[in-house]
């Protein structure tokens, strides 16, 4: 018996809908409850990014930098700290590289549990959710020891962080992690070797990695599909060529490479590299120095345009910065990761149920802060 | 048949190891308690931002305050501000570091430095502030912080602020009757002409 076709109906998710992780608002064409096509309506909390910013000055850009990616600010502003010292010729201290690579993967492993959280909340577990907020709370504290915010942080700097590092930092971390490690095993017991959980997320939106290469997907979603490419290793900025880590890639343990669950397993694996890449770092972080040795007095770049990458925990985070030799950035473009992973979900999600496409969505891990920008 | 067996088994196997470890969790529920009954309980103030040294850093993010005395009107913080929620007016006083006593005008900071303007206007939008300290680095006298942190003893940290209408978190520093006083006495003559 062939497929049946029955008469389509459009069908409304969001703006205001716990599982679409933000305002995103999602017209689903459905044919019974088989989804044949979707259209996401973003723009929402669009607040002119990038117009805005060739307004104010490069020091100012640093606070909505971390209003983009709201859930991993320490990244943004890693990026664009990266990218505006690339275009002036600084170079910065050994002790602010540490601090710099420390923060961004505390803040990595800190959304990466918020996405893996809210993801078992997507599909209907939600004591892991607890689980993770909890401990992602710790990691907050943190963060508000440092530089006393505890969400949008406008922690580094051009040139440098704003606060060294307070004391008993070292020690706090490493209580952390050594409170971490065996979490991160409750949680594959509880959330990723579950049977329901499998059911829901094995073998379903399945993303071949050719499709995800050519809608430009990057980070754990690229990963999930089996690609090995990570630009803290491909194309190391900062210090990251110092620390020995694995890049983890989906393999399809329990379904098909680039399903759901791999997306979801990467993310996993990745809170354990992190910890790895914490532990030597905190082990190699010099002791003296100064964190605002080389903060520039006045940030003026020389006219020129650089484009640079980094990579933040949804993926491929990218500055392209135009300079005209004022003090405000003449031109900034911000590459957002979860924007091209947000537009291949139409094509991976053709033919599910409208039940998995809640599924996908979460397992892609939007933000829409920065798909509006 | 053998598969539809094996998922059953599976999924109890699955579900006694999440029930065995949320029942831990529940056995240890005073041990490991996170959560606080909010109004009621607080975190402990000083503790909560403590274990470093505070003498150095300014690390709070809360109210923004400014002692006026202190204040010289650079207008550093108003250019520092990333979404412009600072408002400064400025007079020139008459006589450089000098008391002026009918608006309580202080001549001289705590610092030691004489003040050449007189600040007539000094707003902060506390509805429009983003929190992200830009404003207090290049202030010179120090004299505009955020509660807490090494300003503690004078202006204690606080987190709640929250008012009913929403022109009350447009806070108003400057000296009262200031603007007034100085306006009348740089244009007397024109008032005057007016009459």
């Amino acid at each position: 018996m062939g497929i049946i076709h029955g008469e389509e109906m459009v069908l409304n998710i969001g703006p205001q809908h716990p599982s679409t992780h933000g305002v995103l608002r999602l017209k689903v064409r459905t044919d019974g409850e088989v989804v044949s096509d979707i259209y996401p309506v973003i723009g929402y909390l669009h607040r002119c990014f990038e117009k805005h910013c060739e307004n104010v000055t490069y020091e100012q850009v640093i606070p909505y930098t971390d209003r983009c990616d709201y859930v991993a600010s320490m990244n943004n502003n890693l990026g664009y700290a990266i990218t505006v010292e690339e275009l002036m010729g600084i170079e910065v201290p050994e002790k602010v590289e540490y601090i710099r690579i420390i923060m961004a993967e505390f803040n990595r492993i800190a959304s990466h549990l918020l996405a893996l959280g809210t993801y078992g909340l997507d599909v209907g577990a939600f004591t892991p959710f607890l689980y993770m907020f909890r401990d992602r709370e710790r990691i907050l504290d943190m963060f508000e020891l440092i530089c006393g915010a505890r969400l949008l942080y406008n922690y580094i700097w051009v040139g440098g962080v704003s606060h060294d590092l307070p004391k008993g930092f070292v020690e706090t971390a490493y209580g952390f992690l050594d409170y971490f490690e065996p979490q991160v095993k409750e949680y594959n017991n509880l959330l990723t070797y579950n049977k329901i959980f499998i059911e829901r997320t094995a073998d379903v939106g399945v993303m071949p990695p050719d499709v995800a290469i050519s809608y430009g997907v990057t980070g754990p979603n690229l990963r999930g599909s089996g690609v090995k490419w990570d630009i803290r290793k491909d194309e190391p900025y900062s210090i990251y060529n110092k620390f020995d880590f694995e890049v983890p890639v989906g393999k399809g343990e329990l379904g098909t490479v680039g399903d759901c669950w791999d997306r979801y397993w990467v993310r996993m694996r990745e809170i354990e590299e992190s910890v790895k890449i914490l532990r030597q770092a905190l082990k190699a972080l010099p002791k003296g120095g100064d964190v605002h040795q080389a903060i520039p007095k006045k940030i003026r770049p020389p006219k020129g345009s650089i484009y640079k990458r980094t990579e933040s925990p949804r993926g491929d985070l990218a500055y392209y910065i135009t300079s005209d030799g004022t003090p405000k950035p003449y031109r900034l473009k911000m590459r957002s990761p979860a924007f091209t992973s947000i537009s291949v979900l139409n094509e991976i999600s053709r033919g599910w149920m409208l039940s998995d496409v809640i599924a996908i969505l979460g397992s892609l891990d939007i933000v829409l802060g920065e798909i509006d920008r | 048949m053998k598969q539809y067996f094996l998922n059953i088994w599976e999924t109890i196997i699955s579900l006694s190891t999440g029930f065995g470890i949320t029942w831990v969790h529940m056995l240890n529920i005073k041990k490991g308690n996170v959560t606080l009954q909010y109004p009621e309980e607080k975190w402990p103030r000083p503790e909560r931002n403590i274990g470093f040294n505070h003498d150095d850093y300014n690390v709070i993010r809360s109210r923004l305050t400014v002692d006026m005395d202190d204040c010289i009107g650079c207008l550093k913080c108003m250019r520092a501000c990333p979404v412009d929620c600072i408002s400064i007016e400025t007079v020139k006083a008459e006589t450089r570091g000098e008391d002026i006593k009918d608006i309580g005008h202080v001549g001289i900071t705590s610092s030691g430095s004489k003040k050449a303007m007189v600040v007539t206007r000094f707003d902060i939008d506390m509805t429009e502030c983003c929190y992200c300290n830009l404003c207090t680095y290049p202030c010179p006298e120090d004299c505009i912080f955020m509660t807490g942190g090494p300003n503690a003893d004078r202006h204690p940290i606080d987190y709640e602020f929250s008012e009913y209408d929403r022109t009350d978190l447009i806070y108003r520093f400057a000296k009262k009757g200031s603007k007034e006083k100085m306006e009348a006495q740089m244009f007397p003559k024109k008032e005057k002409a007016e009459a």
